[in-house]
């Protein structure tokens, strides 16, 4: 009898585990996000955020010290003396930039913190799931917060005056950063996933949807300059260079195209699903694919190199000095650092 | 494999009737839940009948003779147990192949609705992968509209009221309640109520409420939605059948014997 119970009891606990873990996807399923400032990358996975060197991968600091129910995913920002990072339990973090100790936390969103935060001169603004977008000063206090229709996934971008916030709900909204009042805003036909790119001398901002929509639209009243539609969906945000746009779709398709009005320069296969911002430096483009391939072309589109990692690639490799830092989902390591050439220097392992 | 013939189907019909319901999620997850009971009625039912006959079977008489003959040759005792079934026209296997057809259904059916509650973009570049463009459109599909009642059926449910500094898991507690009446009205009186069979019974009863809960505490509230659904639509699919024992919930309904009748009378009268 007693042997039944146990037998009883431990079925439930392999069941309550199994069933648990199938809705893990619902609360830490995403990629690598890394911010840094040269000489340390702040990297945000899984339970932690880590402080890395630059020049050999050595770890200065994780944080929290201890894994938690916390998943930190959001490319963590650098503001002067604070790290930003907000975790998918609702938490909005101030970590010391040099130690990981925590300054202070904001607790009043009901969502998930999907997408980093943007600082403008004082003023954090931080979107969230729960479809709000919070201004806070440096010390954490609320200022203001704006509502939109759905949850917020994409970093906001600004010019200084303006916040313009791109959100599931279909809309583009541009928000006055001082009040949080409402500018404008624009319905661009399908939810934006991926951050805006805002071109501050032109006035305009380039989006993805959806939709399969590639859009400029006019910081100043929302109008839409023009808009192209592309057969494969698109999950990227385009790179902008000197009058073109940089970006690929889920069919394995890469552009350059004309930022002025959305046509063709240039366009090569790759054969992969293109997944995440092209990265920009050293007059080449860097193309991640979901298949885990960086693939390197010149400006013209000349293929460079292409090396593979085994993972997923959902984000560009982040520029370090004369480096790359590859933030990699669903392999057995999630950051590598590679040449410009893809030449391996080092793979990031945390202590245990 | 397993995504192409369950899951994908499975997110399909279900976006379909949200669709179908003026995009509400949560009125979707209980037409789907009904419409995936009413498809496996006929394996319920099956399993039921397979379930009935193995019970009533327990108190044949050949069967008990046989347990006692036979009780310290298990080799024997089954190849006798086989002939009996055989004797008898029983399948011992007929209430546990239904189950068995049943379980992938129910584990793709909660997969579907995980997968379309997607809340974060890799979730959701799945679920966009999982989409018939024939039948659904992404662009006006997305994002799903994950409120219903005061919920978000992506997360944990938990109803905040004024003055009260913590929220109240309202869902949690009817799954629980669910669950346990459901186990209790759908428990047949066992044959020998002092065997381990009828023990087991009884553990099962009382945990799995607590596990279930616990799902439904540390879950996306659709699923608790889900469960809760599924849990009444259970009852009712019983009920229908006739196999449903109030008495285990409401034990007065078990005292109408003319004897308590008339001690309750007199109880009564006495006052």
């Amino acid at each position: 009898m007693k042997t039944n119970k146990v037998i009883l009891v431990s079925l439930f606990l392999l069941g309550t585990i199994l069933l648990t873990a199938c809705g893990a996807p619902l609360s830490g399923s995403s990629w690598p996000g890394i911010g840094s400032n040269g000489d340390v990358l702040y990297v945000a996975n899984m339970q932690h955020v880590y402080a890395v060197r630059v020049a050999d991968g050595s770890m200065v600091w994780k944080y929290p010290e201890k894994a938690g129910r916390q998943m930190f995913f959001a490319a963590p920002v650098l503001a002067d003396d604070q790290l930003l990072v907000g975790d998918y339990e609702n938490i909005f973090h101030s970590l010391d930039p040099n130690t990981g100790a925590e300054k202070w936390t904001f607790t009043q969103a009901q969502g998930d913190w999907i997408a980093s935060p943007l600082v403008v001169g004082d003023v954090i603004l931080a979107p969230n799931a729960d479809h709000f977008l919070y201004a806070l000063s440096r010390d954490g206090s609320l200022l203001w917060k704006f509502e939109t229709g759905r949850a917020l996934w994409a970093q906001p971008v600004s010019d200084g005056e303006v916040v313009y916030q791109a959100s599931m709900d279909h809309k583009l909204y541009a928000i006055n950063i001082r009040d949080g009042s409402l500018v404008w805003s624009v319905d661009v036909g399908g939810a934006v996933i991926y951050s805006p790119t805002l071109d501050v001398e032109e006035r305009t901002i380039y989006l993805t949807t959806l939709a399969r929509n590639l859009m400029a639209i006019n910081t100043d009243d929302g109008s839409i300059r023009w808009q192209r539609q592309f057969e494969g969906g698109m999950w990227t945000q385009p790179a902008l260079n000197e009058g073109r746009l940089y970006l690929g779709d889920l069919q394995g398709t890469v552009y350059a195209l004309s930022a002025a009005d959305g046509s063709n320069i240039w366009s090569q296969k790759v054969e992969q699903p293109v997944t995440g911002k092209a990265t920009i430096v050293d007059n080449r483009v860097i193309f991640p694919t979901e298949n885990g391939s960086l693939i390197a072309m010149t400006l013209e589109g000349e293929r460079l190199w292409s090396r593979s990692f085994e993972g997923k690639l959902y984000t560009g490799p982040v520029v370090a000095g004369d480096r790359l830092a590859v933030g990699i989902a669903e392999g057995k390591e999630f950051l590598k650092m590679v040449s410009l050439d893809g030449q391996d220097l080092w793979t990031f392992v945390p202590p245990k | 494999m397993w995504d192409a013939l369950i899951i994908t189907p499975f997110i399909n019909t279900l976006l379909f009737i949200y669709n179908l319901v003026g995009q509400n999620f949560g009125i979707a997850i209980i037409l789907f839940t009904l419409l995936i009971r009413v498809i496996t009625h006929p394996l319920m039912v099956k399993q039921i009948k397979g379930a009935q006959a193995m019970q009533e079977l327990q108190k044949n008489e050949k069967w008990i003779k046989i347990q006692e003959k036979y009780k310290g040759d298990r080799e024997k005792l089954a190849q006798e147990q086989m002939a009996l079934y055989k004797e008898l026209g029983i399948n011992p296997f007929a209430s546990c192949l239904p189950t068995l057809i049943q379980l992938p259904i129910i584990f793709g059916l909660y997969q579907a609705i995980i997968s379309a509650l997607a809340s974060t973009p890799l979730d959701l570049l799945r679920l966009i992968r999982h989409i018939y463009p024939g039948l659904l459109q992404v662009e006006s599909l997305i994002p799903l509209n994950s409120r219903f009642l005061w919920m978000d059926l992506g997360q944990p449910e938990r109803l905040f009221i004024p003055g009260l500094s913590f929220g109240i898991p309202v869902l949690v507690v009817i799954v629980v309640l669910t669950t346990y009446i459901q186990g209790k009205l759908i428990a047949t009186p066992p044959a020998n109520p002092k065997d381990q069979t009828a023990a087991m019974s009884n553990m099962m009863n009382l945990y799995m409420p607590i596990f279930m809960g616990y799902l439904a505490y540390t879950l996306a509230s659709g699923l608790a939605l889900y469960f809760i659904a599924s849990n009444i639509i259970g009852i009712l699919q019983y009920a229908m059948l006739g196999k449903v024992n109030w008495g285990n919930v409401f034990p007065f309904l078990n005292k109408q014997s003319p004897d308590t009748k008339s001690a309750g009378q007199k109880k009564s009268y006495s006052k």
